[in-house]
């Protein structure tokens, strides 16, 4: 036996090479590099701090995964998002619904919005990204005609409990997001509903073919795009304790890339949760520890595009590498 | 079938739109606020006799540090960095920096008049360590959590040109009385377009709070003293350059002859209002009455299409705001004073329990334009 097949070449195992272990270690050097340059950013209160700021738009990443893995997308959240909590405040304020239940019919508003971007998008046929445009402005439209562009402040005190309150030093609605995360995370992995949504991606004719229920997994996917957008209004109604119909105004664009960045293929078939979080963790944490160290301004932003480019390449790197 | 699907869907958004639309029940001016209003008298004996003193109503900082006398690191968050007014505003606070020697301040915020953008900028300078916060707000109450959490640090937070809820900071420098702007802007525009006149308002956003102060005082003001002027209507222009162009033609278009009138209400939105007026040809018929900067108006003052402009100094503004801030730190000033020091202002008096007031606006003719460059 010669040595050389002895000391055959070490192979990197597989899921080394995958996108999101790429990502997480690139995000492990930036923190340990921004955390170098200043001092108050790898604290645990500082951390915990920017969970509050991730959780809206996290909350609206999950669905957004799998809507992209299915090859579809959704521009109009960003829109639900100022209807549900233009919705939560006016239905408290006007319609006098007591609050828990006006935060019910807000949620349900996002889901029913949610539910007519799917329905159209199966049934009629209409393309998702001409759909949800069109939607976007609908409801954004819809929401300072129902608003009037009058805010509404004034909410009791528990009220503020979900975006300002914390249990056992961690924020709520971090609390919540993780919870979705473990629940996204199952679904997409473990569940016959999550390897449809990769089936349909991949060759949605081949999918319809496998008599898999392709428009009913994109309507459920579509609906619970709206919910999250609908939770997400009321975790950012609770964190800002009033309601403005311009909330969540470019919210899709912040979702979009933090999903982007975590690996799912625009076209898709692929993706992960995990992806989306460490995108999201991510994109926050560079913004906040770059605008620590002196940064100023939106020459943050500058950094958050580099870094989609750089993913893009990596992960298109690694597909030609795999075929 | 699947047209029938269609219509039907169509026909359910069109309902949907329309019911939207008829919710509305609105008898005030859109941009206008809920809060009480107290318009001036109709005649020129403006001064509204002093109100009885408030109380002192603003929030206190939670053991701050002893800092009287030495050197203070100050960050200053306005609605939005790049326009010319927060230019000004920057500049005097610069100034002031200079003058007192001992305050460093620094300049950051968002380049969109965007609320939750600059709720984050703050967060990450209470993070950083500042030892206090000047700022202008786009919602009073959205603002009002995190500069509650500056204040529970023990960070000095002080206001300008556009106020969050009292309690959220210590002191808030007012740059006129807001019935004041409002009998400004109204008496500026009737005599222009006449009694009867029509007239369209551009503003940033319906919930910005001194916008929207301004345009509440403007409505009690013209019900009172000029009765027969017509509202037309109110667009936002979200202190975008392009929008309030666009939204000015769209109001001259959509009206024709009946516009007699547009009011801007921020340095952005009259430029760009007498823009479109000169470039409709409608320079003269059209009278354009505003809150804007001096180098922004001069070429429309100069060929006569605007009148006068209706502004108070920003750079006053900022200088003030920036030795507020000092004598805050400084331990004089207190809750319960009537007036405070402010450099070359002289004397500023306190108002409406934790304002500190400005003074008079200003009113900038072709005759005074030259005198300024900002």
């Amino acid at each position: 036996m010669s040595a050389a097949i002895a000391a055959e070449a070490w192979r990197a195992p597989r899921w080394l090479k995958r996108h999101e272990t790429l990502l997480a270690i690139i995000l492990v050097i930036a923190l340990i590099a921004l955390g170098a340059f200043n001092d108050r950013f790898l604290t645990v209160e500082n951390l915990l701090d920017q969970g509050r700021f991730i959780t809206e738009t996290g909350l609206i990443a999950l669905p957004m995964t799998f809507i992209i893995i299915t090859g579809g997308i959704d521009l109009s959240v960003g829109a639900i998002v100022g209807l549900c909590a233009v919705m939560l405040g006016y239905s408290w304020k006007t319609f006098g619904f007591p609050l828990p239940l006006a935060i019910v019919f807000a949620l349900f508003v996002g889901a029913l919005a949610g539910f007519v971007n799917g329905f159209i998008i199966t049934r009629v046929r209409v393309p998702p990204l001409i759909m949800t445009i069109a939607t976007l402005a609908l409801y954004r439209g819809l929401a300072e005609g129902v608003s009037q562009a009058h805010s509404v402040r004034g909410y009791p005190d528990w009220f503020y409990f979900l975006g300002q309150g914390s249990v056992f030093g961690v924020p709520a609605q971090l609390l919540l997001l993780v919870v979705l995360i473990v629940v996204a995370g199952v679904a997409l992995d473990r569940t016959t509903f999550g390897r449809a949504l990769y089936a349909i991606g991949a060759n949605e004719t081949a999918a319809r073919f496998s008599a898999l229920p392709v428009d009913r997994v994109k309507l459920i996917v579509y609906t619970l795009s709206g919910l999250a957008s609908g939770l997400a209004a009321w975790v950012l109604v609770s964190r800002v304790t009033t309601t403005r119909m311009d909330m969540g105004t470019g919210y899709e664009l912040d979702v979009i890339a933090a999903v982007v960045l975590g690996g799912t293929s625009i076209f898709g078939g692929s993706g992960t949760i995990w992806g989306t979080v460490i995108g999201l963790v991510m994109i926050q944490l560079l913004k906040n520890g770059l605008a620590l160290t002196g940064v100023k301004g939106d020459a943050t932003i500058v950094v958050i595009g580099v870094a989609l480019i750089l993913s893009v390449l990596i992960a298109s790197s690694l597909q030609r590498r795999r075929d | 079938m699947r047209a029938s699907l269609l219509t039907s869907t169509a026909a359910a958004m069109f309902a949907l739109s329309f019911a939207a639309g008829g919710a509305s029940a609105a008898s005030k001016w859109d941009g206008a606020d809920d809060l009480p209003t107290s318009p001036l008298a109709c005649d020129a004996s403006a001064a509204a006799a002093p109100a009885a003193a408030k109380p002192y109503d603003g929030g206190q900082p939670t053991n701050p540090p002893d800092k009287a006398g030495k050197e203070i690191t100050l960050v200053d968050v306005p609605k939005l960095i790049g326009i010319g007014y927060f230019n000004a505003t920057s500049k005097g606070m610069q100034d002031a920096a200079k003058e007192l020697g001992n305050v460093k301040v620094t300049t950051d915020g968002p380049t969109e008049a965007k609320i939750d953008e600059q709720i984050k900028f703050i967060d990450n300078y209470i993070t950083r360590g500042v030892d206090g916060v000047l700022f202008a707000a786009n919602d009073p109450v959205a603002i009002a959590p995190v500069l509650k959490k500056a204040l529970s640090k023990g960070i000095h937070v002080v206001g300008y040109d556009a106020n969050s809820t009292p309690d959220a900071r210590e002191w808030f420098v007012n740059q006129a009385e807001f019935n004041g702007i409002g009998k400004g802007m109204m008496d500026s525009m009737a005599k222009e377009i006449g009694e009867d006149g029509s007239f369209a308002i551009v503003t940033s956003t319906f919930t910005t709070p001194n916008q929207a102060r301004w345009i509440a005082e403007m409505q009690a003001y013209a019900e009172k003293c000029h009765p027969k002027m017509k509202w037309l209507e109110t667009v936002e222009a979200q202190e975008d350059n392009n929008l309030s162009f666009n939204q000015a033609t769209t109001l001259i278009n959509k009206y024709g002859d009946k516009l007699k009138g547009l009011f801007g209400m921020t340095s952005v939105a009259t430029p760009a209002s007498a823009e479109a007026v000169t470039k409709a040809g409608q320079c003269g018929k059209i009278a354009v009455v505003g809150l804007a900067t001096p180098n922004a108006m001069k070429p429309y003052l100069k060929t006569d299409c605007v009148k006068s402009v209706v502004l108070w100094n920003p750079i006053d503004l900022g200088y003030a705001a920036t030795y507020v801030m000092r004598a805050v730190v400084d331990g004089k000033l207190k809750p319960g004073a009537t007036s405070v020091e402010a450099g070359k202002l002289g004397k500023l008096n306190v108002v409406n329990g934790s304002e500190i007031l400005l003074g008079p606006p200003f009113i900038y003719t072709k005759a005074n334009i030259d005198k300024f460059d900002f």
